[in-house]
């Protein structure tokens, strides 16, 4: 159970303040913050991204989310879900993100008394109450052009005139009585490689992670069925609560009746195997010495199905004790930070049979360098997406409709990217 | 149009004369937008509980928004000034019975957040009748509430037939309600100090039908009720588990890993070994994908996994690639990984889980360097066959000369000299090459303990030691007791090269040192030493215990409990709840005909005792409780205030209730039966049938009456 909230800003200020049940006092943000600074201390490599996110206290176990630069944290003193904490404190700048564009200490302030009633109503004395964004939204209006000219009008609906809240339907995800002109349903279907390749190019560990993200704008109660050329590719797979489980079991097809709007209806994975043709090969030779190191990095396409590899970044982090670093490239620009002591290569765009893009260069260490240094193994980060690429092969068959007797526009969309894809030189 | 210019500090006078308006206020827009302020500027933390008149005044317009902010303000200034709660309370009353739901379930909502006696106490009539609302968003709001209540005053709620009235709710047609009521139960029940909640198999599977159809909260209430069913037979738990097992493939991860919790808890009671096998084989892809999440939710992942693992090694035996560390992933993560890396470790996979190893300790973060270099020493004692192989990648760490690497590296090479006596000798040359730069005692204490060891081999063991011994004063106790020993193993070694420094240490050590260890250490030395050099040979140069990496499992005893409370904070920290979190009811594998017995491997026959013995103890932990019930305690420790206060202002009411109760659910066993701990213990007399054998293994078993002893059984 959730006892409080805090959101705080950037720099460890209280922003938001929300209590279900004892008053928590302050003093525990600025033990937290303690702790923050004390555990960013411990090493010059360590980020705001690596403090627990759960730090005991004396009296309090301190559940904390860090988010675009917002912490929400959420002190208890009994036994809880943890998992249970971290998914609703998650939800919360979600549904601000679907309520107002964007998320920030900023938003936060400029709809701060929606934000209050949002939180009212996502929770009830430490018990999650509605977070599906269809439902809240008719409970608390979001702040729209409309909206705002309904209320400047003075033209607010009143208690009488309101709605039963959907929560209580037996669809609790879809609002009664939606209406479109034109009926229409997109599905994007994007995967992610989590890879991690050695230096010779061989996957150490690789899989994808798809999810099939959805925007439904169909009137009614439409009964959907989506069915696949090849389900069985799937590893293991999640869904929104709409899917009928069953269908799947039974016949590898998802059944369901979709939300309004944006949501995510089904994440899966997909066990690569070792030998797996990855889209990109990125060829990284570091030669290191006693006080500094050659290096060339050549990045090349090779299982990509003709398709041109975009927005390839390389990312790499170098030893704290670098000083100086010269290079040059063929293809894109590069960048090196001389602060945070790393390097990025923008490639840009690749496209097959064209000259491979090759960055090469030699960096040196300050005075200061020592035994590590000349001992670090270096990782590289490699982002990158391709266009009407899947890279497990998931294909989608037929949408069927039910229960509605218009005919949508279906669009179905794919993409490969890269997620967290590292290369070891 | 932006909230931020309510921000500005609204002089108290201002708002109130706007709230006073006599201007025309279609809608009352012009009231929303001032209680909006008033709103603003009570989150920020200026006081504007002086405008509680003008505000409670605006209670009745019949426009929800106002409504929410007038209880807003309510709830946030009620517990300072009581009496301007007072002033509510007619317009509570009416609001309860307002014909739209919305504004009945929002009126006792906010009612229970007021701790105002008078409040509560208005409370009480309505909250029992939206109970039994016609409307489902009523009925939900109000269960919750009966939780709320239950912070506030407990025996109002144990003895005003709320509880009676939530189990009703447990066989609503709708599932939120069931979901809702589940929920206030267990969190009651994990309070109380004599209600537990316990559900019988018809119960669980209607249950389980709701499951299907609430919203993912929902579902993880009722996941964890499940929790309080002991199945009676293996079939009841295989059904069970069955029926669950969709919900490993929900999208909320806290749906997921309180269904692995529940299957794990319900293997316990399975008895098919191809029973356990398929669920095992169904665990592995959920707790994989768990780990595709963000990383707090992998890192809880992470610690519940090594949990899972080290009961049921099968599960993700096949999988280790998943835990591999990637270079921007956060310590901790890290660290958790590693740990579950080195307990899937096998003959199979063990050259890759090396050669991840090794480049981990190239990494820059000190503590995971660290730990991959320990990790290398262990995995050689783990497994024979790649000791040779880890061997060489530890020398390879030590050429580079990176301090703390080379630390390191010595502890655990001294691990596998003991596991692997007369191996690998041969390295001690390129050890020694780094006497100079330890600082850090462990690794001090490691080196002193191999020079000790092999006094014989070394050819310069005693000017080594010597060097140690310079800083002997200063060093701390872990050094001088390895310093002690190993001067003492060269003197016995090589009389010769140790006759000069062993009265010297033996001097330092008995003399100018004031650790008592240390001290009485040196003294039986000495005696050894000058009565019977035969003897201390014996003594020092004994043959060492056999290591393993087994002692590196887990307590099966904590591991057992720390199962049952998997996706908890306990399972982050690996501590039992009821050392960290106060007034916490432990848990226990409760007995039943179908309970599979605890089957600790033959080598730890002794803990296996203990284990069962626990288990007794829980069992007596139950019984004491209840005893206690029944004649007051003397002793003051008791939890919260409950059982004895109770006990003594109203000695015969909760009690016949509660007789009369169980007579109701343990006879007919036909809906949810939330017994108290009388009803518990006669449950347990009744069907458990090792109730005597344990008895028998765990020694003396106190007699029924004894109970006011056993409270001094610490859990």
């Amino acid at each position: 159970m959730i006892e409080s909230l805090f959101v705080l800003s950037p720099t460890g200020k209280v922003i938001i303040e929300k209590h279900w049940h004892e008053l928590i006092p302050r003093r525990v943000v600025d033990f937290f913050n303690d702790q923050v600074s004390k555990a960013m201390a411990e090493g010059e490599d360590v980020t705001r991204e690596d403090v627990l996110p759960i730090i005991a206290s004396p009296k309090y176990q301190l559940i904390n989310v860090y988010r675009d630069g917002l912490t929400y944290l959420s002190p208890v003193t009994k036994e809880v879900d943890p998992m249970m904490v971290f998914e609703f404190l998650h939800r919360i700048p979600d549904i601000m993100q679907e309520y107002f564009g964007q998320v920030s200490e900023t938003v936060i302030k400029e709809n701060f008394v929606t934000v209050y009633q949002l939180l009212e109503e996502m929770m009830d004395d430490g018990f999650p109450l509605t977070t599906e964004p269809n439902s809240l939204k008719e409970i608390v209006p979001a702040p729209n052009i409309l909206n705002k000219v309904i209320t400047t009008m003075g033209a607010t609906t009143s208690v009488s005139t309101r709605k039963m809240p959907n929560g209580m339907s037996n669809l609790p995800w879809r609002k009664a009585g939606v209406k479109y002109n034109s009926n229409e349903i997109f599905f994007d279907i994007v995967e992610e490689i989590d890879a991690i390749v050695d230096s010779t190019g061989k996957a150490v560990s690789c899989e994808a992670h798809g999810t099939i993200q959805t925007n439904s704008r169909l009137s009614g109660m439409p009964d959907l069925t989506l069915s696949f050329v090849n389900p069985r590719l799937v590893d293991d797979c999640s869904f929104h609560q709409s899917v009928r489980f069953n269908k799947w079991e039974s016949d590898k097809v998802l059944s369901f009746v979709p939300p309004d709007g944006h949501f995510r209806l089904m994440s899966y994975r997909v066990n690569l195997p070792s030998q797996q043709n990855l889209p990109i090969q990125v060829k990284p030779s570091i030669n290191i010495g006693a006080n500094g190191a050659k290096f060339d990095i050549t990045v090349s396409l090779r299982n990509t199905d003709g398709k041109a590899v975009e927005n390839v970044v390389l990312t790499l982090p170098l030893h704290k004790s670098t000083s100086t670093l010269t290079a040059q490239c063929n293809v894109g620009q590069y960048m090196f930070d001389p602060v945070g002591k790393v390097l990025r290569w923008d490639v840009g765009k690749i496209v097959p049979r064209e000259r491979a893009p090759v960055l090469s260069g030699s960096f040196g260490f300050g005075s200061a360098s020592s035994e590590a240094a000349a001992n670090a193994g270096y990782n590289i980060g490699v982002e990158f997406l391709i266009n009407s690429h899947s890279l497990s092969g998931l294909k989608v068959d037929v949408l069927k409709l039910f229960n509605e007797s218009y005919k949508p526009y279906k669009g179905v969309r794919t993409m490969t990217k890269a997620g967290r894809y590292q290369v070891r030189a | 149009m932006s909230d931020a210019k309510f921000f500005q500090r609204g002089k108290i006078q201002e708002l109130r004369l706007e709230l006073n308006s006599d201007k025309k206020d279609r809608n009352y827009t012009r009231k929303k937008q001032t209680l909006k302020k008033i709103v603003a500027n009570m989150t920020m933390g200026n006081d504007m509980s002086s405008l509680h008149p003008d505000v409670i005044a605006c209670m009745s317009i019949p426009v929800l928004e106002v409504k929410k902010m007038v209880y807003l303000f309510l709830i946030n200034y009620a517990k300072a000034k009581p009496e301007m709660a007072y002033e509510a309370i007619q317009t509570f009353r009416r609001d309860v019975e307002d014909p739209n739901p919305l504004i009945r379930a929002l009126a006792i909502r906010t009612m229970g957040y007021i701790h105002v006696d008078k409040v509560t106490a208005c409370l009480i009539q309505p909250l029992r009748h939206c109970m039994r609302d016609q409307d489902p968003y009523v009925r939900k709001t109000a269960a919750v509430c009966v939780a709320k209540l239950f912070m506030q005053d407990r025996h109002l709620v144990e003895n005003a037939g709320f509880i009676d009235l939530l189990r009703e709710m447990l066989v609503d047609s709708n599932p939120s309600v069931v979901a809702n009521a589940v929920a206030a139960l267990t969190e009651i029940s994990e309070r109380s100090d004599h209600i537990q909640l316990q559900l019988n198999m018809s119960i669980a599977s209607k249950l389980v039908t709701a499951l299907n159809e609430c919203s993912e909260w929902g579902q993880t209430y009722i996941l964890e009720s499940l929790m309080f069913v002991v199945p009676q037979e293996p079939g009841d738990a295989e059904m069970l588990a069955e029926r669950i097992a969709p919900r490993l493939q929900h999208a909320n991860s806290a749906v997921v890993l309180t269904a692995v919790k529940v299957i794990v808890y319900l293997m316990n009671y399975m008895s098919r070994e191809e029973d356990i096998h398929s669920m095992c084989k169904k665990l592995s892809p959920p707790l994989v994908t768990l780990l595709s999440n963000g990383p707090e939710v992998q890192y809880v992942g992470l610690r519940n996994i090594l949990l899972v693992i080290q009961k049921h090694p099968e599960i993700l035996k096949n999988d280790i690639k998943i835990f591999f560390c990637k270079y921007n992933d956060p310590i901790y993560v890290k660290m958790a990984k590693l740990e579950i890396m080195f307990r899937l470790a096998s003959e199979h996979n063990v050259e890759q889980v090396l050669s991840e190893l090794k480049e981990y300790a190239t990494e820059v973060d000190v503590d995971f360097v660290r730990k991959a270099v320990r990790s290398i020493g262990r995995l050689a004692v783990k497994i024979e066959s790649t000791a040779q192989r880890c061997v060489e990648a530890l020398l390879e760490l030590i050429q580079t000369k990176v301090n703390y690497v080379v630390q390191e590296s010595i502890v655990v090479i001294k691990d596998i000299f003991r596991k692997y006596p007369n191996q690998y000798e041969s390295i001690i040359g390129v050890l020694c090459e780094n006497l100079d730069n330890l600082d850090e005692p462990e690794a001090k204490a490691a080196m002193i303990w191999i020079i000790g060891q092999y006094a014989d081999r070394i050819e310069n063991s005693d000017e080594l030691l010597d060097d140690f011994l310079y800083t002997f004063l200063e060093e701390t106790v872990e050094v001088q007791l390895a310093l002690l020993t190993a001067t003492v193993k060269l003197f016995i070694k090589r009389p010769t090269a140790g006759q000069d420094l062993v009265p010297k240490v033996l001097k330092w050590a008995t003399e100018e040192v004031d650790n008592p260890d240390l001290r009485d250490r040196g003294y039986i030395y000495w005696r050894l030493l000058s009565t019977d050099v035969a003897a201390a040979k014996a003594v020092v140069l004994s043959e060492k215990p056999h290591i393993s990496t087994e002692t590196d499992n887990m307590d099966p005893v904590l591991l057992e409990e720390l199962l049952l409370h998997i996706s908890s904070l306990s399972a982050i920290y690996h501590k039992a709840p009821t050392t960290f979190i106060p007034h916490c009811k432990p848990r226990f594998l409760i007995p039943s005909p179908a309970l599979r017995r605890q089957n600790y491997n033959a080598g730890r026959s002794l803990q296996h005792q203990d284990s069962y013995s626990s288990l007794q103890n829980s069992a007596q932990f139950q019984q004491s409780q209840s005893n206690n019930m029944r004649s007051p305690r003397s002793d003051g420790d008791d939890g919260g205030n409950g059982g004895l206060d109770e006990f003594v202002s109203s000695p015969k009411q909760p009690q016949h209730q509660r007789l009369s109760y169980h007579e109701q659910s343990f006879e007919q066993v036909a809906e949810a039966s939330i017994g108290n701990q009388e009803y518990y213990e006669q449950k347990i007399n009744a069907e458990n049938p090792y109730r005597t054998d344990t008895g028998a293994v765990g020694g003396s078993q106190p007699s029924k009456g004894g109970g006011v002893d056993l409270m001094s059984f610490d859990l």
